[in-house]
């Protein structure tokens, strides 16, 4: 590639004669030099950039939104992790996408198991399968050593927990108390001993 | 080239021009990038351990020897129990219709301090949520992370049944 001497490419490929004109040569006869002056852009690129680097968060895409969702707000700033999710909107539960139940059908339900059976066979089929993934090592190195802490009663990273027993809450701020607590007793039945409530910072 | 050296003379070269095209495409690509998969609502989590019956584990008998901190949330108040000493303190809603979170952090902090948990730092928390008086998600996260913050960070969800300690009228 060719070294080229410094300077604006603009006027000398395309012939604007009018900036020539109008842009410091006073007699106009002679072609003079525009300038752009670019340290401004790319001092606001630069800030906007920084600002873009500093909101970025991986977190977002553990989690789905969904209509008639909103998390509620709570100071504590532990990060999520990756884990199977269980969405309780103002309507419906879903596990992993999938429909579950309605609320209104949960709520009518007076048995007196206080389980979710729908919710209880899925859970019970991941607990499962995360568990024999766990035993044969097929999970990453820093949560197999989060298994192994965990085995010593030792506590573990925020962020780095042991998959195994572990699952994501996302419900909605104004689901019922008692709700909560038939996902919750489901959840412990199932083997997952350790949820994970997903909040929105304040 | 990244720079260009402006040699017209032949003698002493004294300006030199970086080519910031490469720099400003490089910010351009960057800025649109991380506009696109910018997450604006910053999601985090409480950890709590269900209280209760698990399919692989035995219900330990050593809890049950323990003083545990219960704390029960009614529509209408607050219940701080110690099991074992039955011990409760009740705090009633605020003026403004709302739970008195700061008295819940007060009261928390106070049995932090005491000697039966200034080693210790879980605690079982349920809600009593009734037809016609319903205690909302928003509420018991509330309280969890009150909890957290005062450190109990062993937060225990239960039903209100299963509380250690458990307001009796």
């Amino acid at each position: 590639m060719p070294v080229h001497a410094t300077g604006p490419r603009l006027f000398s490929s395309i012939k604007l004669k009018v900036l020539g004109v109008h842009s410091g040569s006073a007699g106009g006869s002679r072609p003079s030099n525009v300038f752009l002056n670019l340290t401004p852009f790319v001092d606001m690129m630069t800030i906007l950039v920084s600002f873009l680097l500093m909101v970025f968060s991986s977190t977002g895409e553990l989690l789905q939104a969904q209509a008639g969702l909103d998390l509620p707000l709570a100071d504590n700033k532990d990060t999520l992790q990756l884990a199977p999710v269980i969405i309780v909107t103002k309507r419906e539960i879903t596990y992993q996408g999938e429909l579950v139940a309605t609320i209104e059908a949960v709520m009518r339900d007076d048995s007196p198991a206080f389980k979710i059976d729908a919710l209880f066979e899925r859970l019970d089929a991941a607990s499962k399968k995360i568990k024999e993934d766990v035993g044969l090592g097929k999970i990453a190195r820093d949560l197999a050593k989060a298994c192994e802490e965990a085995k010593n009663g030792l506590r573990p990273e925020p962020g780095k927990l042991c998959p195994d027993g572990l699952a994501i809450l996302q419900a909605d701020q104004g689901t019922d108390a008692r709700l909560i607590n038939k996902i919750v007793n489901t959840a412990k039945a199932a083997g997952f001993d350790n949820l994970l409530f997903a909040v929105k910072n304040k | 080239m990244g720079a260009a050296v402006g040699t017209e003379g032949g003698g002493r070269n004294v300006n030199v021009d970086l080519n910031i095209v490469p720099f400003i495409d490089l910010l351009s690509c960057l800025t649109a990038f991380l506009l696109v998969s910018a997450v604006w609502v910053n999601i985090a989590q409480i950890n709590i351990s269900p209280k209760g019956k698990s399919r692989d584990q035995a219900v330990i008998d050593e809890e049950r020897d323990k003083v545990m901190l219960s704390v029960l949330i009614e529509a209408d108040k607050i219940w701080v129990g110690l099991s074992r000493i039955n011990e409760f303190q009740e705090i009633a809603k605020g003026q403004d219709g709302q739970h008195d979170w700061a008295k819940l952090e007060t009261a928390l902090k106070d049995q932090k301090g005491s000697a039966y948990f200034s080693d210790r730092a879980d605690l079982e928390l349920a809600a009593e949520s009734t037809t016609g008086s319903e205690v909302s998600y928003q509420d018991v996260i509330q309280a969890m992370d009150i909890a957290v913050k005062v450190g109990f960070i062993d937060v225990g969800l239960s039903d209100p049944a299963g509380l250690s300690a458990r307001p009796t009228l």
